[in-house]
This record gives C-alpha cells, sequence and structure tokens, in this order.
C-alpha cells in the first residue's frame, strides 16, 4: 500500500471535520478497507482513526428506545451480548456467521454496513469496472454466479453484509453525523442503488459517519432468524441469505420483514412476500406462495439461476422453522 | 498380511511419550513401523523454525517481480526511467539481463523474464530490486510496459483450430504431448458388451494453497558461489536450472532447503529461485522476496483440468469388454510437467482394471491460461475420477452392486496393464476395497435424516491406484551418503541426502531408516539434507517416492559403510550409495505398450454425504479410507498423510473452485479461492491401514503420499447421486451447480 498519514482526532467532531478533505478516510477495524489499500483499490493519502472514540463504543437497551449500539462495537461483542441474544437473536446469528473470529473481532458494526462489494471484477486491478468508475460492468456478460438476481444494472455486485439484512428486518435505523447535518434514516433509505452520479450502496457522504445503529423495540411476542447459504460450511461471503423477522398473535403472524441477502446490490427487503404471511398461519402453502412472491421479478444472469431456487429454499425453511418454534 | 486401523495409532500416540510401539504386535526394538515423533516438530512448535519468509542477512535488499498479470500480449517496450528515479530503487532487471533466458522443469519453454511476448498473466516481466520491500513496491508500480494485446487462446478445445494462434512460434502447433493406446480390437470389445456408459467429465484447476507463499533470500557465499535459501521440492533441479539460466557451471550455485511450508507439487516446478539468483548475482548482495497471496496463486502452476470423454463397455454379467478415453489437457501456457502428467493419465485412465480393449487418446495443449504442472496425483486424480464414475455408472446400468462389479474387474496378481506390461506384484486393490467394504458394513442401506426431508444421505466407494516413482523410463536415482564417526562405537552418523521435507515428514522417515539400518539411537543422527553443495541428490520429494527411495538407499549405503567399519581403521567412514530402481520403460508413441511403473499403491474410500436438496449443499459426514502401503514405516505421519490427502480430494470435489475468464484468475486470493475448513471434512475419518509388502520397496514399503486424494472426489459424487439420483460429471459440486443438477430431475 501507498504511504498514508494516521491521524487519531480526539474527539467525534474532528473526525468529521478531518474527513472533509480530499483523500482522506476512516477507519476502524479496517478489515475491508486495509485489503482494499493493499490491492490499491483504495489509496488513502491520510485515515482519521476511529478506533480512539470511546463515545461510539457502547450497547445500550431500554424498554422505550431498544437497542442503541455505538457504531464501534464489533462483530464478537454483538455476537456475545447477552442482551442481544436474548431480545434480537437474529443479529447475533448474523454476527456469528459473518467472516472468521479473528475478523469479528476487529470489524464493527458501523464498517460492516458501510463495506464495499466482494464482486471479483471490482476486486481485480485489472479491471476498471463501473462501480470503480469505469464504463462497464464485466459481470453481466462475464462470470456472475455470486451476482445479483434482482436489479443488476449498472452494476451487479452484491451486498456482502450479513448484518445488514438482520438490521434491516429488526427495523433498524442509522445515526449519521456529518460536518454541518446529523440525522437518522432507516436502513431501507441508507442503503441506496448505485448510480452514475453515486457509485456506491449508501448514501453516506464521504465526510460523513455512522455513529450509532438503533434498533427499536419489538413487539412483545416475536421471534426471528438468520439463515446464511455458502460454499463451505463457514468463512465465506452469503451466496444468498434471508434475514425474517415475525411478531406474533399466538401463531398467527401480525406483521413480517423478510430480507434478502445476496441477491441485489443493497439488502433487499421483500414486501410481496411479507403481505402473504401476514394475519396468516404459517403453513407449508403459506411458505411456499410466500418464498415465490420474494423472487417475483428475479432475472438472472448466465451463472446465477440457481440463487432463486437457493433463495426461495431459505425463505420458505425461515418461515415454517419461525412457524415450529412459535407453535411450542 | 498385518493390518491396523487407523484410530490405534492415534490413541496410541497419546501415551507413545515413552516410545511405546503405535502397534502392538510389533517388535519394539526398530524404530521403523513406530510413530516415533517428528524430528523436527520441537523447533517448529517453538517458533525456531526458519522458513524461507523468515531468512535474512545483514545488508540485505528486497525484491518484486512485475508480473504480466495479461494472458497474451506483444511486449512493445519497458520504460523503466521513472522505477529507476525512484528513491531506495537499485535496479531493474529485464528479459536482456539474462544470460540464457530460458527454463523449465522438462523442456526449458519459459522464459525467465519476457522480452517479446507474455503467455499468461503470471509470465514474469522485470525485476525491482530496491533497499526495502515498499521502494521495491513503488518502484515496481512506476514501471511503464507498452503491450500490444494479442488474442487469447482460453479453451483447450480451440488451442488446435487452425485459427488459433501459435503459442511458441518455434513448434509451430499448440499441440505439447499426444499419447495413444491401442490394444487388443476396441471395436469387437464394444460389440461385445451388452451395456455401454458413454460420459463426458470435466475436472477443474486445482490451486496447491499451501500454507507458505514462495519465497527466499539469495546471496554470495565465501567461496564467490550464488546461494539461494528458500523452500522446494527439488533442489539439486533448482540447481540445475538456475545455472542453466545464469550460465554458470552447476558448482558455481548452491540451493539451500530450509524446511518448507507445504508444497503438494507445487514446489517442483521452479518459481522465484532463479530471479533470486540472477538479482544476487548481478548485485553481489543478498536479495530477498517474498510473494504475496496473489502473486503466489497467479505466479505458480496449477492441476491439470481435463476434459475426458469416456465410453466403457461391460458384459451382463460385469466384465468389461472394452475402455475407450480420450483425454484433453489444458498445460497452460508452457510445458512445465504436463508431458509426464498426460503419460500418468494416459497409463492409468483405465483404473486399476482388466480390460482387453483399450483404447486411449490424449492430447495436451498449450494455452494462454496459468501453467499446468504437478500436483499431488500428477494426472491420476483426474482419470481416475472419470474411471471411477464410470464403473459407478456401469453397476446402476447392470443393476449391480458397484463393489461387486469391481471385483470382478479389478487387477490381481497376474493381470496385464492396458500397456501391456504386467502389473508388478503383489497387486493389493481388491484387498483394500474389501478392508474398506468390511469397515463401512457394505452394502449400506441409506437413511435420511430426521432433521429435515430436504437433506438426502448416500454412500459411495471408489477405488485409486497411483505409481510410486517417475517411471515411463526415466532414470530414476537416489543417492545417500552416511558418514559414521567414532572410534571403536559409533558416536555420530551424518546423512547426506537431499531430501525436501514439504512438511509431510521426511526427515524423520529417513532418521527412522538410518537409526535402524546401522542400529545406533536417533541422538546420533545428524540430517544434512537441505545444501546441494552438502548434500546428495535423492531427486525430488513427489511422486509418492521419497520414503520409498530413501529406504533403499540408506539401506545400501548402511550395509557398505558398516562393512567399512568392520574392516577398516580410517575414521570416519564414508560411505555413498547410488539407489536406482528397477527400469521402466516410456510409452510406445503408437501402441501406447510399455511397462511405465516401478510399483503401485492402492486404496479404496467409502464416502457418506448428506445433499440438502433444497440449497445444493453437500456435507460429508463419513470417509473410510483403506490403503496398502506395504510397510507403515511411521503411522501416525501415514495417517496425517492420508487424511490430508482425502481433505485435499475432497477439497478438489466440493468448495476449491477456481474460476478463469479469458485468461484471468477470478479467484486470486483465499476470499475468492475457497479451501475446506476443519468443519467441512468429515467428522469421521475411518482409516484403515493394509500391509502386503512390496519385494522392491524398503522393509516392504509402497509410496504413499499422492494416494489419500485421488478416491475422495469420485467416491464423494457417487455418494451424492446414491443420495439423489443424480449424476455429477463436473467438478467441483458447489451449491450453484448442485442445484443446477438437482433442477433436471423431478
Amino acid at each position: 500500500m501507498r504511504n498514508f498519514e494516521h491521524i487519531t482526532p480526539p474527539d467525534l467532531e474532528s473526525a468529521v471535520d478531518l474527513l472533509s478533505e480530499r483523500g482522506t478516510k476512516s477507519i476502524a477495524g479496517g478489515t475491508d478497507l486495509l485489503p482494499e489499500m493493499k490491492s490499491r483499490l483504495r489509496s488513502p493519502r491520510r485515515l482519521v482513526n476511529l478506533k480512539a472514540l470511546e463515545e461510539l463504543r457502547y450497547l445500550k437497551h431500554n424498554a422505550r428506545k431498544g437497542f442503541q449500539i455505538g457504531a464501534l462495537t464489533t462483530l464478537a461483542e454483538i455476537e456475545s451480548n447477552e442482551l442481544i441474544r436474548e431480545k434480537i437473536p437474529i443479529l447475533a446469528q448474523a454476527a456469528s456467521v459473518a467472516a472468521s473470529p479473528q475478523l469479528r473481532n476487529m470489524g464493527t458494526i458501523g464498517g460492516n454496513l458501510c463495506q464495499s462489494v466482494r464482486c471479483w471484477y471490482y476486486r481485480a486491478p485489472e479491471f476498471k469496472c463501473w462501480l470503480k468508475g469505469g464504463d462497464t460492468c464485466y459481470a453481466i456478460e462475464g462470470e456472475n454466479k455470486f451476482h445479483a438476481i434482482l436489479e443488476s444494472s449498472p452494476c451487479c455486485a452484491v451486498h456482502p453484509s450479513d448484518l445488514a439484512p438482520a438490521l434491516m428486518a429488526l427495523g433498524a435505523s442509522v445515526h449519521i453525523t456529518g460536518t454541518d447535518e446529523e440525522g437518522t434514516v432507516s436502513l431501507e433509505e441508507f442503503f441506496v442503488r448505485p448510480k452514475a452520479s453515486n457509485r456506491q450502496m449508501t448514501i453516506l457522504g464521504a465526510n460523513e459517519l455512522i455513529t450509532e445503529v438503533q434498533v427499536p423495540m419489538l413487539d412483545g411476542d416475536s421471534s426471528g432468524i438468520y439463515l446464511k447459504a455458502m460454499d463451505r460450511k463457514v468463512w465465506a461471503f452469503a451466496l444468498v441469505s434471508v434475514a425474517v423477522q415475525v411478531s406474533w398473535d399466538k401463531e398467527r403472524v401480525k406483521g413480517a420483514r423478510i430480507v434478502l441477502g445476496g441477491v441485489a446490490p443493497i439488502p433487499w427487503r421483500v414486501p410481496a412476500a411479507e403481505e402473504i404471511v401476514r394475519d396468516q398461519a404459517i403453513t407449508e402453502e403459506i411458505a411456499t406462495s410466500a418464498s415465490e412472491a420474494a423472487l417475483e421479478g428475479a432475472q438472472p444472469l448466465r451463472d446465477n439461476g440457481y440463487k432463486i431456487a437457493l433463495a426461495k429454499a431459505l425463505v420458505k425453511r425461515a418461515l415454517m422453522t419461525l412457524a415450529e418454534r412459535a407453535k411450542k | 498380511m498385518k493390518k491396523f486401523s487407523g484410530t490405534e495409532p492415534k490413541a496410541q500416540h497419546k501415551g507413545a511419550s515413552d516410545g511405546a510401539t503405535a502397534v502392538q504386535e510389533r517388535e519394539t526394538t526398530k524404530l521403523v513401523g513406530q510413530s516415533i515423533p517428528r524430528v523436527d516438530a520441537i523447533d517448529k512448535v517453538l517458533g525456531k523454525t526458519q522458513y524461507p519468509g523468515d531468512l535474512s542477512r545483514p545488508d540485505m535488499v528486497f525484491m518484486k517481480v512485475l508480473l504480466a498479470r495479461r494472458p497474451h500480449a506483444r511486449i512493445k517496450k519497458i520504460d523503466s526511467s521513472a522505477t529507476l528515479a525512484t528513491p531506495g530503487v537499485m535496479a531493474v532487471f529485464t528479459a536482456s539481463d539474462v544470460p540464457c533466458n530460458e527454463y523449465g522443469l522438462i523442456e526449458p519453454d519459459q522464459p525467465v523474464l519476457c522480452g517479446d511476448v507474455v503467455r499468461y498473466i503470471g509470465d514474469k516481466v522485470a525485476l525491482v530490486i530496491a533497499q526495502n520491500e515498499h521502494a521495491a513496491i513503488i518502484g515496481r508500480e512506476r514501471l511503464v510496459v507498452d503491450y500490444e494485446d494479442l488474442p487469447a487462446i482460453t479453451d483447450p478445445r480451440r488451442a488446435l483450430d487452425s485459427s488459433a494462434l501459435i503459442l511458441h512460434a518455434a513448434k509451430k502447433t499448440n499441440l505439447l504431448a499426444q499419447r495413444r493406446i491401442r490394444k487388443g480390437n476396441i471395436e469387437s470389445g464394444f460389440t461385445k458388451a451388452d451395456v455401454i456408459v458413454e460420459s463426458e467429465y470435466v475436472t477443474p484447476h486445482q490451486e496447491h494453497a499451501y500454507l507458505q507463499p514462495e519465497a527466499g533470500l539469495a546471496y554470495l557465499d565465501e567461496q564467490g558461489r550464488v546461494v539461494i535459501e528458500t523452500a522446494a521440492q527439488w533442489s539439486h533441479d533448482d540447481r540445475h536450472q538456475i545455472a542453466h539460466a545464469l550460465g554458470l557451471p552447476q558448482d558455481q550455485v548452491r540451493v539451500i532447503y530450509t524446511y518448507g511450508g507445504g508444497a503438494f507439487g507445487g514446489k517442483e516446478d521452479v518459481s522465484i529461485q532463479i530471479v533470486l539468483a540472477l538479482a544476487a548475482w548481478k548485485l553481489r548482495k543478498p536479495v530477498k522476496l517474498i510473494w504475496d497471496r496473489d502473486e503466489s496463486i497467479i505466479g505458480h502452476h496449477k492441476r491439470h483440468p481435463y476434459i475426458i470423454k469416456a465410453k466403457w463397455g461391460a458384459t451382463r454379467d460385469g466384465k468389461l469388454t472394452a475402455i475407450q478415453m480420450d483425454l484433453l489437457s489444458d498445460a497452460g501456457a508452457y510445458a512445465s510437467s504436463s508431458r509426464e502428467v498426460l503419460n500418468n493419465a494416459t497409463a492409468m485412465c483405465t483404473g486399476p482394471y482388466e480390460c482387453e480393449n483399450v483404447w486411449v487418446d490424449s492430447r495436451a495443449v498449450y494455452t494462454n491460461n496459468p501453467t499446468c504442472g504437478a500436483f499431488r496425483g500428477f494426472g491420476a486424480p483426474q482419470v481416475e475420477f472419470a474411471a471411477e464414475m464410470q464403473m459407478n455408472k456401469l453397476a446402476e446400468a447392470l443393476d449391480m452392486d458397484s463393489v461387486e462389479l469391481r471385483k470382478k474387474n479389478l487387477w490381481r496378481n497376474g493381470s496385464i496393464q492396458a500397456t501391456g506390461a504386467p502389473v508388478p506384484e503383489p497387486v493389493g486393490v481388491i484387498k483394500v476395497l474389501e478392508a474398506a467394504a468390511r469397515a463401512a458394513a457394505w452394502p449400506v442401506k441409506k437413511s435420511s435424516s430426521k432433521r429435515l426431508e430436504t437433506k438426502k444421505r448416500g454412500f459411495g466407494v471408489a477405488c485409486g491406484f497411483k505409481n510410486v516413482g517417475y517411471g515411463f523410463g526415466f532414470d530414476e536415482k537416489c543417492t545417500v551418503t552416511l558418514e559414521l564417526h567414532g572410534r571403536s562405537e559409533i558416536e555420530k552418523v551424518v546423512v547426506r541426502a537431499g531430501a525436501s521435507d514439504a512438511g509431510q515428514g521426511a526427515h524423520t522417515i529417513l532418521t527412522q531408516f538410518v537409526a535402524d539400518a546401522l542400529d545406533v539411537p536417533l541422538e546420533k543422527i545428524q540430517l544434512v539434507t537441505g545444501d546441494t553443495s552438502e548434500a546428495d541428490p535423492v531427486g525430488s520429494c513427489s511422486a509418492s517416492r521419497l520414503a520409498f527411495m530413501l529406504g533403499q538407499a540408506v539401506r545400501g549405503a548402511a550395509e557398505l559403510a558398516k562393512e567399512k567399519w568392520r574392516t577398516q581403521s580410517e575414521r570416519p567412514v564414508k560411505a555413498t550409495y547410488r539407489f536406482k530402481p528397477r527400469p521402466t520403460t516410456p510409452l510406445d508413441p503408437e501402441t501406447g505398450r510399455g511397462d511405465p511403473a516401478i510399483s503401485y499403491c492402492y486404496a479404496a474410500q467409502i464416502a457418506e454425504v448428506e445433499v440438502d436438496t433444497a440449497t445444493g449443499q453437500v456435507t460429508v459426514l463419513k470417509l473410510i479410507s483403506a490403503h496398502d502401503v506395504g510397510k507403515a514405516v511411521n503411522p501416525q505421519q501415514l495417517i496425517g498423510q492420508i487424511e490430508g490427502g482425502a481433505a485435499q480430494g475432497l477439497g478438489w470435489a466440493t468448495v476449491e473452485h477456481f474460476v478463469m475468464k479469458d485468461g484471468f484468475v477470478m479467484t486470486p486470493n483465499f476470499t475468492l479461492y475457497l479451501i475446506p475448513t476443519v468443519l467441512d471434512v468429515p467428522e469421521i475419518m475411518n482409516t484403515v491401514v493394509l500391509e502386503d509388502p512390496d519385494p522392491q520397496g524398503p522393509q516392504g514399503a509402497r509410496g504413499v503420499g499422492e494416494m489419500g486424494l485421488i478416491p475422495a472426489a469420485p467416491a464423494l459424487v457417487a455418494a451424492v447421486h446414491d443420495a439423489t439420483g443424480v449424476w455429477f460429471d463436473q467438478l467441483p459440486l458447489t451449491p450453484e451447480r448442485v442445484l443446477k443438477g438437482l433442477q433436471s430431475v423431478p
């Protein structure tokens, strides 16, 4: 990697100020940024070290606001936190199957939501792909078994985060702090399809930081599940993942949030499937039609048609598993 | 025949610090046959062992290699002015700096540094040497190479088209090698068949994925010789290739091997050795180089992908009548050992089965894909995958148990190979199959998982065999010198044998042989293995040969040494013995007739899998391996070799998907190229070891290094078929492939 300046700011305000200068990037766990720098995908002149900002390292819970998770909270902390495991186990599950233990010890929740795509064309220095400012998405006509089956233009990479679908299923928001303003947006607003004027998967500006992830209080009777299919048993990115959070009225679904990972450039919520299970007791038939609805409109590329079958299977399996648990 | 199960030595070893034998029936005074701890273990666990990346010398400088990173192009100009102006950069070397710009394991068709054309992404174009590694990297970035891209041949099926560009102009064809076997009458063989099974199999590239990427340090010693310290598989051949490229006599070059972190065939070819030597020789300074993982994956050779068309016929009662095979091997850009791999593939593509009528056409072609070469199994895994798939499909077509069908056709004493030569005896393949079947209680009744009805279980069997040593007429030899120090009693034994230990334990085995042959305790034995100026040439650490050859060379040297010790007063006693195994012959180019192998080793494996038919994920629950090893020299190491090989074979069959596109490697790191984790290998690996002595091997030992890998893939695919009813003819069985395959059945 190229030489860079490494600055540890005293507080959040100075951190954000420093980020306003060109060629500056923030670094927390560094699990995504450092490999990008080593392979020259990014060569910032200056890194603003967030790790010393103790004010971003917390995990609070109360009955009114639900969870407030400081952006520097690591995936390992989320995975092992007793309150999270008890109240929103879907998030602990998602964290526990992300990356490897070493990476989970370093990687933060804020960084996880901002990570770059894993597309092999994007990652290879030989290809100046659209996302990197080029003209072409090479995967659309090329090797695309890991790529998007929904929304595959102008870039068909998929968002790699495990936490993002789980958080979106929990109805989470992120608090963003910038130089001039700050505010809270839902994850549905935070993740955006890339476009020519914004070649990235989030609305986050160069001088903005996620400072907190907020998970609202869930209904009294709520349960969730995160399922992830990989090419090997562990330590791989999702081929497809699904996060389902259901609120129950006995065995009937009051409401559900169903989010797919690995199928689109952003975590992909599927309201049509949610609609099908609402006010229903989940039977195999209902689960099947929800899974069909979830993949409605999918347009596979040459090599990724299998993701449709895989995603349907996971949606159905997630719903059936939750329904069985609800009966007990 | 003695026999023990794989679980025994492990359990025994826990309490073996007092030197207890691994296998109870063995006599205790001899070390061969015991699971003695590795001679290198203590230093390794203490972190004292120096691997190539750990080496340093005062005032050493650093090198980075500019790889082509494009599949086929003409070099129009290299501008190094910005590089040379970079602070810290000391030199840039290009093709014109190489005295004799060619190398290769068998045939020197590869430029050390490309001058006119680059033929694959891993071709080396220039070297940048700087005061520190960072400056070398910056300097390399500033090299400006003006290329003119050329059309690339990336589909081996197109390599021989008349329109295809010729990769090596002097050769006038992209056909690197071809072989044939013509035995019996293939047409009448098919006429006699009641059932014919025809399929096309596709096996992929495989990356060796060793822990330790290529690294080394080169410098001039006090005698002015250029020394290259690294770890690879064949120090004396490295020396030969380095000396050739540098235009130096061999005694001006010294190769010193440290311990290595894995090789698997991937370090049989020269990678960084010549460029390191060149830089040190030119600059008269110590030069160090460490390849990054992506440089390693792009820069060293791969397992050959094979496209195999198979047509096999059998009678109703299960006798093979005809075997027709067409093999197409993607050699990549340079020859490496593609011809020799093709030899193996050709001779072994019938499996260890008797058949009177055999017709084989095999070709290796140049393409602009990464160069392919040695990889554990050396052609056998690819063709035996096809052969075992054919047997399992024939069993299905004949509605016959697949073990029974095999037993009707497997080699036995007196069998004749497809090449016309008798199979070296004793032939243990039926015994290993029976042992595996017994351990698995074959035929096994399927029990579906209760948890989810989408999870289907199945069992599959495959046999395998592998030649020991190079064979095919190669003049194989292994030389060992023993020095006995002391007066009336042997106080120290110095063993001079240039044997590479890539981590598999060759040095421990060597020590065991020496201790027994001279009847001295381990502590008195001192190994000199790494330095080509100090150790005798033993040949490569490959081809399941090293223990076999070392054992015999040690036996011969020990006999001579003991004789001198008795009859001469001069001390120390020094004795050198060169072991030459029985000669083999190359295959006749037209008929394939020949005696290709010194000896064979055999294995059978039975896999139990669970297939999640909803997600396409395959889990291997259990793998039973039965091996005839002749003699288990060190049972613990042996089991490690077998299980490690099996894990690598299962990886090749499931998670290891090396993806190429238009000559580019899409999977140049371990985020994209997945290898099995501990959770991907079966919970239960039951290894059964048979010891049917090979009269040619030391104390009856055969080779074992490659065998564990070979039957794993076909056993697994047969088990997946048993579970799902679908045959998968292309590896690896990723969820993508499995789901696609399952969608074709109701």
